[in-house]
């Protein structure tokens, strides 16, 4: 999968989409994968695991730990640590509804919906 | 994970199935077993498993819900596995127990299965048939979405052109070329003589002349008759209702697209911004899959979050905005010129051609295609100047980009309309004959009105034409420049002929006055010719250049790829706007040119192909991204805009223009649309014309438009409400989650403070001097922090809204001044604290020290009047809801604090406070069911408060339950209050009154600090220990109870309903009456407090304790403490 190939986060997408946790991935969670990534699949689907690859430590938050690794695998380390502080601190503070530091579910799932290009872009076609 | 997946999984879609999911679950467990065991969230009853379940009716229900599951096992995020069990598990089900039900369902269901299938493989099949899936797919994965959408916007353009097409060549074309007169038989489908010889000559087909003007292509060709063939088609009606079609289709199925969009985007909904989230988590396209362009891709975020970055820095300092602002004036100006010359230009061109026409007998191929050709320069060039005016302007890009599409999108119609407006003109002297002089001309034209008469009316054209030409050759001697026009049409019959060689010159110029097939003609040419440019510009720009910079960059001094010509951007929106006005083109053409929609598919279709082969091989990506995919309306907006637009001038002509004499299927009509009636009175019956007249009479139309208007205007109406209704639901949303966590927040810190008695420390609470003050002194339990939340909410609120008024100063004032004088242990805190809060609100409390005597009485009344003012103005100020939604955010960290503090100061009242706490808790977020605990309680405990809860009961009895429990509230707000005056009764006792003549202003202040008020003004009336002043305190003390209420509604409003708002209006006034009436005994008892207390002030603590246990037991106390408290504090103060 070419898309796979070039994507920043395919680890986590691995990793999210396998059984096991560790990327390894079975017929049915192939499967899976396309299912969640196919145009067809509903924007909430989408959204809950978009959430799943961006909280890089599995704990159901995205926080500034996530956000770091985000940005960091998404900008190629290109961002001096600065940039990317502020931009964490950016983050949590426009889409943080109960302002406990970090983005719930909830938080992710009412920002992303609004994203005008979220469908759009996060689908694979095969 | 599965309960998270659970709730997770589309609430709105499990709210319906939640429903019926509760009803079945209790007779569907057996089956449901299988369900839960998987995991979902409902693991409550593990069944029975021998229910067999023989009602049908159960069954019905079961499998509904079996079905149900089957239908959205999509959209739940579990692992493939688990889906596919639970769907072969439900269908199993589902088949076993429906064939059980009825013979008939389980066909049906077989029936439905089949047909699922078959529809399945239809699809696959359809699927592989979509045009340039793959191309568009490979483009995709090499630019990502944002290219993609303008091949598939150009897609869908396609698609509309096909079904135009369609319409067009199935209606009009093939008939008229089917069962029309052939080629040759009448005067409008024959080439004149003198053009048949250069009719075959290259430079004449291009400019789409000879045999081409004489076709299908164009209006003029189709005949007049009104039943063609054996069948009697109805060609011109034909003509006029597929007109009319293309137009009605083309806005229908904008429209369904738009709304569609609009129902899959959220974006439109609401006005929140999350620029960076969607920098960052919705800035992969995980369509991408080339590493080129991933690598680039990777670039663009980078620079997207930079800009961001820069941008929000940016946001804070100015720049010089003098030379910003000229400058801008100045592109501004330049724009405005050039759309001007451009219009200018194009009017221009269309005049000299016309003039030329006239005078000149053989044009020149640039002579001929100039108009369509400078049309075609003009929106080539005109964009990248725009664009170089532009950088001038120094806008943000994405506001540059923004303008930039506003005017090409105005310099595009502005060009479609001045050719089109100059070609009316055009039309105009062509229509009407052109006259050799003024005079002659309306002699001429009166002439043809009485000739016209008997032409329509009598024979077929032709013969008519003749004779009457004749008739006029004969008898009048100056309508000769008349005759010519007409000769010309007659230049068959040859009687006539020879006396119009004489006029041969003026002839030509005029000998087809078919201005419908010119204007065709023209749009025909325009829309050719900017296909040839947009060839040649693909070529030369991007081609060529790309060839350049790829293979020239090595002997030239510069890096060509990185430097000045670079490779060629692909600038989405440029190229889409390209397509709308392509489009807008062909609208406006379609009726004067049948077959333009089918030349478009052509275009479409090559450009597609060129497009996509010059994406591929030369293009780079536009740096600058425009984020207008598929979900976004923007295109198709503007196509709508471009459709109306285009629409115009057809219908214009159609309703203003007289249809030309001697061609085209409306010919000999006054107007065009004179068909529809004409056909309404032949060929209906009776009746029907008799209902059109009645329906297009004025006493129909006017009723219908008002009608028409009002329902627009109701459905206006109920969309604003919906959204108002949208953004409270949202509010409430919002609150709630808040009030959520806050609850869960505390009880954590609760636990964690309780071993540590250290306070918790929120980040960005107060400072470290207090909070080790309090630390010290307090011993926090989770139950206090939750009376005081409660009672906290309504303070800072007050403190929220304060801001307008007050001045920093005095508020530091008097913090200094309280912090300073007063130190006993107890009190000190507070009112040092509370400033605290405020600063960290940005808000400053209103502290007016007013401290006349005087003033005291004023205060009585000023409370007396206090909570109904007030109280009207709580209405008023529910708008400003949104205010306080933001306001509510941060006083959760106050909340933390909070209790400690007050603890400590009011040790004896915590003792009371325990229990209500319990229930106090919950009532945030399930204000009912704890409002029966709560005035259970409040009855309990103080039974002594008899009276005054008798007084509540009274007024507040006969109301409904939600009503009844916000009394109860105020009761234990008004306390908590007294709580929180005691600290600030120094400030605001006094201050009050003050503040309560800016009453008008800032209402909602007041609400919430009702209570603080009425307890100062208790203070001050005390001191005077006047019978008369205690009266009206006591009345005032009641008020603020009240007060409190429309805070706490409105405090509740958010995630509650207004609706408990308008409800409070009569208990006020009761409530205020009713504790006019109440005895003074509390007022007695108090002022021995007051006494007591200032006797040992030392000893408050102990007394306040003391106190605390007579409240247990002894009646009013609670009250009273309230009262002997701040009076305490009064008295320190003084």
């Amino acid at each position: 999968m070419p898309e796979l190939k070039d994507n920043p986060f395919r680890q986590r997408i691995a990793e999210v989409f396998s059984e096991d946790g560790e990327g390894n991935m079975t017929l049915d969670d192939f499967l899976d994968m396309f299912s969640v990534l196919s145009e067809m699949a509903p924007r909430d689907l989408k959204a809950y695991y978009a959430f799943k690859i961006y909280d890089f430590n599995n704990d159901d938050f995205i926080c500034k730990s996530d956000l770091e690794k985000t940005l960091n695998k998404l900008t190629r380390n290109e961002l001096t640590e600065d940039e990317v502080r502020m931009v964490c601190e950016k983050v949590i503070d426009e889409a943080d509804l109960d302002n406990d530091g970090r983005l719930s579910l909830e938080d992710f799932q009412h920002m992303i919906v609004r994203a005008p290009d979220f469908l759009s872009t996060f689908h694979i076609r095969i | 994970m599965s309960t998270v997946s659970e709730s997770l999984v589309g609430s709105s879609r499990s709210l319906s199935a939640a429903k019926r999911h509760k009803s079945i679950r209790k007779n569907s467990r057996r089956i449901y077993s299988a369900y839960q065991e998987q995991g979902s969230s409902d693991d409550e009853d593990k069944q029975d498993e021998r229910v067999d379940s023989n009602d049908p009716e159960e069954m019905f229900q079961n499998i509904q819900y079996q079905k149900e599951i089957i239908a959205n096992i999509r959209t739940r995020p579990w692992p493939m596995r688990r889906k596919l069990k639970v769907l072969k598990q439900a269908r199993e089900i589902v088949l076993r127990y429906e064939g059980r039900l009825t013979r008939t369902r389980g066909y049906q269901t077989a029936g439905a299965d089949l047909l699922k299938k078959v529809s399945r493989v239809l699809y696959n099949v359809v699927v592989l048939f979509i045009p340039w899936e793959v191309r568009i797919k490979k483009i995709e994965s090499h630019f990502g979405s944002g290219v993609a959408s303008y091949f598939i916007f150009l897609r869908w353009l396609f698609g509309i052109n096909i079904v135009l097409t369609i319409m067009t060549g199935a209606f009009i074309v093939l008939p008229e070329l089917l069962a029309g007169a052939p080629f040759g038989t009448t005067r409008s489908k024959t080439i004149p003589k003198e053009h048949l010889a250069s009719a075959q000559d290259l430079d004449t087909i291009w400019s789409l002349g000879g045999y081409l003007q004489y076709s299908v292509l164009f209006y003029g060709y189709y005949g007049r008759l009104r039943k063609i063939g054996s069948a009697g088609y109805r060609l011109p009606l034909a003509y006029f209702l597929v007109g009319m079609a293309v137009f009605a289709y083309s806005f229908i199925i904008l429209l369904r697209k738009m709304a569609k969009n609009s129902r899959l985007s959220l974006a439109s909904a609401s006005d929140e911004n999350f620029t960076f989230c969607w920098r960052v988590f919705c800035a992969w396209d995980y369509l991408i899959g080339n590493p080129e362009a991933a690598e680039s891709k990777g670039a663009a975020i980078v620079n997207n979050i930079r800009e961001a970055i820069v941008e929000e820095q940016e946001k804070k300092k100015d720049t010089s905005l003098a030379v910003l602002i000229s400058l801008r004036i100045l592109a501004n100006i330049l724009v405005l010129l050039s759309l001007a010359g451009s219009i200018y230009i194009i009017y221009f061109v269309v005049d000299r051609s016309q003039k030329l026409e006239q005078e000149k007998p053989e044009l020149t191929l640039w002579e001929k295609n100039e108009v369509s050709v400078v049309v075609s320069l003009i929106t080539m060039i005109a964009p990248s100047a725009f664009e170089l005016v532009a950088q001038l302007e120094m806008y943000h890009p994405r506001t540059s980009l923004r303008f930039q599409l506003a005017r090409v999108l105005v310099l595009y119609l502005g060009n479609l309309y001045s050719l089109i407006i100059a070609l009316f003109d055009k039309v105009n002297s062509m229509s009407s004959a052109v006259p050799v002089s003024p005079g002659n001309w309306s002699d001429s034209s009166s002439f043809l009105a009485t000739i016209s008469q008997p032409e329509v009316d009598s024979f077929s054209t032709l013969v008519s034409d003749i004779s009457v030409s004749e008739h006029r050759n004969s008898t009048i001697a100056t309508i000769a420049t008349v005759l010519v026009v007409r000769n010309s049409s007659v230049s068959s019959s040859g009687s006539v002929f020879n006396q119009t060689a004489l006029f041969e010159k003026n002839t030509r110029s005029q000998q087809d006055p078919c201005w419908e097939t010119y204007v065709g003609q023209e749009m025909l040419k325009l829309s050719i010719i900017d296909m040839i440019f947009t060839v040649a510009s693909i070529l030369l720009i991007d081609f060529i250049r790309g060839l350049v910079v790829r293979y020239l960059s090595d002997c030239c001094c510069w890096d060509l790829e990185s430097k000045f010509p670079e490779y060629g951007e692909f600038k989405i929106a440029e190229n889409v706007l390209h397509l709308i006005y392509n489009q807008g083109m062909i609208w406006m053409g379609a009726f004067f040119s049948p077959c333009l929609p089918a030349f478009n598919v052509l275009k479409l279709i090559g450009l597609m192909y060129l497009r996509s082969w010059a994406v591929l091989t030369c293009n780079v990506p536009h740096q600058q991204v425009f984020r207008a995919s598929r979900s976004n309306n923007f295109y198709l907006a503007m196509l709508l805009f471009m459709l109306f637009l285009c629409m115009l001038p057809t219908i214009v002509a159609i309703v203003r223009y007289r249809p030309s004499q001697h061609c085209g299927p409306f010919s000999g009509q006054e107007k065009i649309y004179d068909i529809i009636s004409e056909t309404v009175a032949n060929d209906f019956p009776l009746w029907f014309s008799k209902v059109m007249s009645y329906v297009t009479s004025p006493v129909v139309v006017l009723p219908a438009l008002l009608l028409l208007f009002m329902l627009i205007y109701y459905l206006q109406a109920i969309a604003r409400s919906l959204k108002f209704t949208n953004n409270q639901l949202r509010m409430q949303l919002q609150t709630e989650r808040t009030e959520d966590k806050k609850k869960v927040f505390q009880m954590a810190a609760a636990r964690l403070q309780a071993p540590e008695a250290a306070v918790d420390k929120k980040p960005d609470e107060q400072e470290s001097d207090i909070t080790s003050q309090e630390a010290s002194i307090h011993t926090p339990s989770p139950r206090r922090n939750g009376s005081v939340t409660n009672f906290n909410s309504p303070v800072r609120r007050g403190n929220s809204i304060r801001t307008i008024t007050q001045s920093a100063s005095r508020a530091d004032l008097n913090r200094g001044r309280g912090a300073g004088s007063v130190r006993s242990p107890t009190v000190t805190i507070l009112p040092k604290h509370r400033p605290e809060h405020v600063p960290n609100r940005k808000t400053i409390r209103s502290i007016h020290p007013v401290e006349a005597a005087g003033i005291i009485t004023a205060q009585s009344y000023g409370g007396r009047r206090g909570p109904t003012t007030r109280y009207v103005i709580v209405n008023e100020h529910d708008p400003r809801k949104k205010l306080l939604r933001s306001a509510t955010r941060v006083p959760r960290h106050y909340l933390m604090e909070e209790p400690a503090e007050i603890l400590e100061l009011y040790p004896r009242n915590f003792k009371r406070y325990p229990p209500r706490t319990a229930h106090r808790q919950p009532h945030p977020h399930r204000p009912q069911p704890s409002q029966p605990h709560l005035s259970e309680e409040e009855e309990e405990e103080d039974k002594g408060k008899g009276r005054r809860r008798l007084s509540l009961g009274k007024t507040h009895r006969p109301r409904s339950l939600s009503d009844l429990h916000q009394p109860a509230h105020f009761y234990i707000g008004d306390r908590g209050e007294s709580h929180a005056s005691m600290a600030k009764d120094r400030h605001t006792a006094r201050g009050r009154c003050g503040a309560q003549e800016e009453d008008e202003e800032e209402e909602d202040v007041e609400m919430d600090w009702g209570g603080l008020e009425s307890h100062s003004q208790s203070q001050t009336s005390l001191r005077g220990a006047d019978s008369l002043l205690v009266r009206s305190r006591r009345h005032i003390h009641s008020p603020g109870r009240h007060c409190q209420s429309p805070a706490r509604t409105r405090h509740m409003e958010a995630y509650v309903k207004p609706k408990t708002r308008p409800k409070l209006e009569t208990p006020l006034t009761e409530s205020d009456s009713a504790s006019l009436a109440s005895s003074s005994d509390q007022q007695n008892s108090s002022t021995d407090q007051y006494i007591q207390v200032i006797h040992n002030k030392e000893h408050y603590l102990k007394s306040s304790a003391r106190q605390g246990k007579l409240g247990k037991k002894k009646s009013k106390t609670s009250f009273d403490l309230n009262v002997t408290e701040s009076n305490d504090l009064v008295c320190s103060n003084v």
